[in-house]
């Protein structure tokens, strides 16, 4: 049983060509992550998935249904968090989630939904007063209504601040574990990697990658960044930094100051130390960096081709992690712009 | 079918409407001063005093230039605002056909408008009450005057209806409300100059046919909904109401109330059901 099945789907506005030749599959149980940069054809996708759009050409199939002739049908088990919708800001909170409620005819309590997501006790404020973050909050309970079989969350961490991201993977966790299917786009990484069983990279209207997140990292390569803290001794240092770049499974060494800042294979790791002592080097402290998924998705959307090893992609992943999170213009503060770090003492 | 969650829905959104509220508000101030003011009080017309009242006028100066305009304040951004705002995307992405929108719509905000009338005619009702009991009126129909708050909100709802089929159409809430507009100026405003032009116009056309220039005249009469509630209004008050001389015209006018209460959202979602949103 596939949740989401799209076959050559491609979709043309009048200046545009949003998506194109899109094959995508979501099965049933899993929590897919879909990433790409603003503009990718993300919200285009999930539209025509929701039947807001009709695609120009192929088909669109969700919870095994035609998603144009069977939408209402598909909506009823489906929760939704859209992106960019607004509120009705003369109706209060529980008023919006009773309607969802009633639209699905569900049974659910719009309080047990709303203290689910945390609002209870703005329920009886008109949603017009409320923040971004709680707008998102108060779409998701309306999304929980009536236990969908598959929840569609399109960007939805934008407008939470750290705790509210946390508590909306929770969430999302609780709702996987329950056996719904998940599909959420975002170009937030930290989210993907935290949550998803598989992760598809959409770029320019196609999608360029579709793996688990450790999958990924396997294609980008498994190469691992090390930062050692040398001393002063530039002699030293220089034979030492020759005598690693003869070792086997080691791609490249930079001096950054006082820092070596290694290339190479997981295995070569202690190697390299060793070789460094051995040239009388004092290495005072060492840092282990695996490619983060931030480098991953530069690498997929920002490169020419998706880069055979991981040696640019992480020396400056977190130069461009800022820059990637700009073009949205927000959410700046929720990327982790921190690769995995394991530090080491000695 | 989901009609009744919108219907309900846009119904406690209308109601706490601003824009209407004030209109409600202002047409209910009008017509209690209209009551104070002009109060008819001549020979032999005690019998009538709130017919005439209403008829010649609440009726003319009041509801008719009024309440559809009233109705186009609530419809015009029925759609068209979610779709600009967003909200319809929330709204959208719930198990709703886009025919249950567009009508649920109509139900919802055409009820909104109907308490408002019945309210906003509350205040005028009150007033004429105590001018009765003080003697300054001869006679207050209560009848009369709460049948005739239902052939205004009757005149709003097809606006409400004719205004939320523009919405549909329309792409932004200026379009919407540029045809609503449009619509209000050629039923209220400009009805008998335009359709005087047009038979003139037309009677090479209309003479060889098997009908008068006076028959053509009464159908264009009943065709327009302002024109159509006047008639059946006028003919409520003076107790022939779907009776007397004017049968077949009040037929006309009912039907053509029910078509442009059904056709401009039909038109309208046939639009909308095609839309990229």
């Amino acid at each position: 049983m596939t949740a989401i099945e799209l076959r050559g789907v491609t979709k043309e506005f009048a200046d545009v060509t949003a998506v194109r030749g899109l094959d995508l599959t979501v099965e049933s149980g899993e929590v897919y992550g879909f990433l790409g940069p603003n503009g990718a054809g993300k919200s285009t996708t999930i539209d025509m998935v929701l039947d807001l759009v009709r695609p120009t050409e192929g088909t669109v199939r969700v919870l095994g249904q035609d998603a144009t002739a069977d939408g209402v049908a598909i909506r009823q088990r489906t929760g939704v968090l859209p992106d960019g919708f607004a509120v009705y800001d003369r109706l209060t909170g529980r008023q919006h989630v009773a309607f969802a409620v009633r639209s699905k005819d569900a049974a659910d309590d719009p309080d047990a939904l709303l203290d689910r997501v945390g609002l209870l006790d703005d329920a009886d404020r008109t949603a017009g007063g409320y923040s971004k973050g709680m707008r998102q909050r108060l779409a998701l309970a309306m999304a929980l209504a009536g236990d969908p079989d598959l929840l569609i969350l399109d960007e939805p961490s934008s407008g939470l601040d750290p705790a509210g991201a946390k508590e909306m993977r929770e969430i999302v966790r609780a709702e996987a574990d329950r056996g719904a299917t998940v599909f959420f786009s975002s170009h937030l990484l930290e989210q993907v990697e935290a949550v998803c069983d598989r992760v598809g990279i959409l770029r320019d209207g196609e999608l360029v990658a579709e793996d688990s997140v450790e999958g990924l990292r396997e294609a980008v390569g498994g190469e691992e960044t090390l930062e050692i803290a040398v001393g002063d001794d530039a002699e030293a240092v220089d034979e030492g930094t020759a005598a690693v770049r003869a070792l086997d499974g080691v791609s490249r060494v930079d001096r950054d100051g006082d820092a070596l800042v290694v290339s190479c294979a997981d295995d070569a790791k202690t190697r390299v130390i060793a070789a460094l002592e051995d040239a009388g080097v004092a290495v005072a402290d060492f840092h282990t960096r695996e490619a983060s998924l931030e480098d991953l998705f530069l690498a997929y959307t920002e490169g020419e081709t998706p880069a055979p090893s991981a040696d640019d992609a992480s020396e400056d992943g977190d130069a461009d992690a800022d820059t990637a999170g700009d073009e949205d213009g927000e959410d700046n503060d929720a990327i982790s712009d921190d690769a995995d770090t394991e530090e080491v003492s000695r | 079918m989901t009609l009744a969650p919108i219907a309900k829905k846009d119904f406690q959104d209308a109601v706490r409407s601003r824009g209407m509220l004030a209109l409600v508000a202002l047409f209910s101030l009008l017509v209690a001063a209209f009551a104070v003011v002009v109060r008819p009080t001549g020979q032999g017309t005690e019998q009538f005093a709130t017919e005439l009242l209403l008829q010649f006028f609440v009726g003319r100066f009041l509801v008719t230039p009024l309440v559809p305009l009233v109705g186009i304040v609530v419809g015009y951004n029925a759609i068209s605002g979610e779709r600009e705002s967003g909200s319809l995307k929330l709204l959208l992405s719930l198990p709703h056909s886009r025919a249950d929108v567009v009508f649920g719509k109509v139900i919802g905000r055409g009820a909104a408008l109907s308490l408002a009338v019945f309210t906003g005619f509350l205040l005028p009702g009150l007033v004429l009450f105590a001018l009765e009991q003080t003697g300054a009126l001869a006679a207050f129909n209560v009848g009369s005057f709460l049948g005739y708050t239902v052939f205004a909100a009757v005149l709003g709802v097809v606006f409400v209806a004719i205004s939320v089929g523009f919405s549909a159409a329309a792409s932004t809430q200026r379009r919407a409300l540029i045809g609503s507009v449009g619509i209000y100026v050629l039923f209220v405003l400009l009805w008998s100059a335009v359709t005087g032009q047009f038979l003139n116009a037309a009677s090479g056309v209309i003479d060889p046919l098997p009908v008068s220039q006076q028959q053509v005249s009464v159908f264009l009469q009943a065709a327009n909904p302002t024109s159509g509630v006047e008639l059946l209004s006028s003919a409520f008050l003076g107790g022939q109401l779907l009776a007397g001389e004017t049968l077949n015209q009040q037929i006309s006018a009912v039907s053509m109330l029910v078509f442009w209460t059904i056709a401009p959202p039909l038109v309208g979602l046939w639009t909308f059901d095609a839309a990229d949103l």
